[in-house]
């Protein structure tokens, strides 16, 4: 417990610093939603030629929202995780203290007296820890979830590669090339969010 | 930590806790008092956070913790007051004396659960056990909102940054030889004081009181006839040395 108190009391920089790269997350979410919307156009426009994109654009705007939704709520923790940790420095500091002072009093007549002030500080400390541990757990799982989501996009990708090569080839390098866009802006997004983990695992 | 005890009366007793060996070398020594009576005490400018544990380990030598019910800043700065957070977990039920002026800044510390109270401008008197205080205005000497303490029955006035002195870390706890003790104490009121016209009236309302002891926050402490050489060497040399640059 005392390595795992060092390493999570520093957390609070970590988690502003994968807060700031998630931004570029955002960025590229946006990206996918507005392939998406080009792509729902192209549908429009092709008609019965290209029916069966319609569920593949659908879902990509699903997946860019979900994203988007996602960024927010990791956003949202970062934030809590940042106060959450300071809130458990404050408090190591706290006991911190009062170790050394009940080292320097050893011999003094009334001792005891602070004791159960120091027992309060170390209960607070193991509260504030266990909380930035459940922030921190929650914060894995939403970046394990834009994970997920991008690995479900490797699906989207393959599938659309196959009906791009179905349409009529008027419309197919348009698909194509709106598909390899997604697959770039999901392959980023894949990039970023494993960066994230490396960062909040060498805590 | 030197603790020396200043003052003993019927009613209550002051002790000076100063000198901490341990301290970190780069920060200014300070001296913290404690005005103890038979059921309560104050500590009074209770020191930086670094202090905390020495002080706390102190103090319990005279007391059990619970006993201190009062807290007293007299002004804003780390030196002082920047163990209040500590405090604030260790005396849940003590209430902390300061001036209003620094309210809103004091509690930046963490004052979850010692009542704040505000000092007027004007001063006010504490009342506790059979002891009574004076908040005597002390303000742009040197924080704009500041104030020293006087106890007429043990005629102790403790005075904060005035009669500080940058001093060594073994210099002794009470003036030996004003003179001697100028280089010390010269440049940190010429610096650290703004005001003439705030000088002045200190000055003047400190003499109207009837003082042996002065007690700064830094420094040694000024007994008997050094008391009136502080003051007359006090209104002699010029402050806010900063503003001739
Ligand atoms: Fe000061
Ligand atoms: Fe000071």
């Amino acid at each position: 417990m005392a390595a795992d108190i060092e390493l999570r009391t520093t957390f609070f920089i970590t988690a502003v610093a994968v807060a700031a790269k998630l931004s570029l997350v955002l960025k590229e979410a946006k990206n996918i939603s507005l392939e998406a919307m080009n792509a729902k156009a192209l549908v429009a426009r092709a008609g019965e030629n290209v029916r069966t994109f319609k569920p593949i654009t659908d879902y990509m705007v699903e997946l860019a929202n979900d994203t988007i939704h996602l960024v927010e709520d990791i956003n949202r923790e970062a934030l809590m995780i940042s106060r959450s940790s300071l809130t458990a420095l404050r408090g190591k500091d706290a006991v911190y203290h009062f170790n050394r002072a009940k080292e320097k009093s050893k011999d003094a007549l009334y001792r005891e007296s602070y004791e159960e002030a120091a027992k309060l500080a170390e209960r607070d400390l193991r509260e504030f820890q266990e909380k930035l541990h459940k922030n921190t757990q929650r914060l894995h799982t939403l970046l394990e979830e834009i994970e997920t989501r991008m690995l479900a996009a490797n699906v989207v990708t393959s599938t659309s590669r196959l009906e791009a090569a179905t349409v009529s080839t008027i419309y197919r390098a348009n698909f194509e090339a709106i598909v390899a866009k997604f697959e770039h802006a999901a392959k980023n997004i894949r990039t970023i969010v494993k960066d994230c983990r490396k960062v909040l695992n060498k805590r | 930590m030197q603790t020396v005890k200043l003052f003993e009366g019927h009613s209550h007793e002051w002790i000076a806790f100063a000198r901490d060996p341990e301290k970190p070398e780069k920060i200014i020594d300070t001296n913290q008092y404690m005005i103890k009576s038979e059921r309560e005490a104050i500590l009074l400018d209770p020191g930086g956070i670094e202090l905390f544990a020495s002080m706390l380990a102190s103090v319990v030598h005279y007391l059990p913790v619970e006993q201190i019910t009062h807290l007293f800043a007299s002004h804003q700065d780390p030196d002082i007051i920047s163990s209040l957070g500590l405090w604030d977990k260790t005396l849940p039920n003590a209430t902390l004396h300061a001036p209003w002026l620094w309210e809103g800044f004091l509690r930046h510390y963490g004052c979850d659960h010692i009542i704040y109270d505000a000092i007027p401008d004007e001063g006010s008197t504490l009342k506790f056990d059979n002891v009574e205080i004076q908040f005597i205005p002390a303000h742009y000497m040197h924080a704009s909102g500041n104030f020293s303490v006087y106890d007429p029955v043990a005629k102790i006035l403790f005075s904060g940054d005035v009669g500080a002195g940058l001093n060594a870390p073994d210099d002794p706890m009470f003036v030996e030889d004003f003179n001697a003790h100028i280089p010390k104490i010269k440049k940190f009121h010429q610096r650290w004081m703004p005001s003439e016209r705030a000088k002045e009236m200190w000055i003047k309302r400190v003499r109207r009181l009837d003082v042996e002891m002065l007690c700064p926050q830094h420094g040694s402490i000024y007994r008997g006839d050094d008391v009136g050489r502080f003051l007359d060497w006090l209104e002699s040399i010029e402050v806010g040395s900063g503003l001739r640059l």
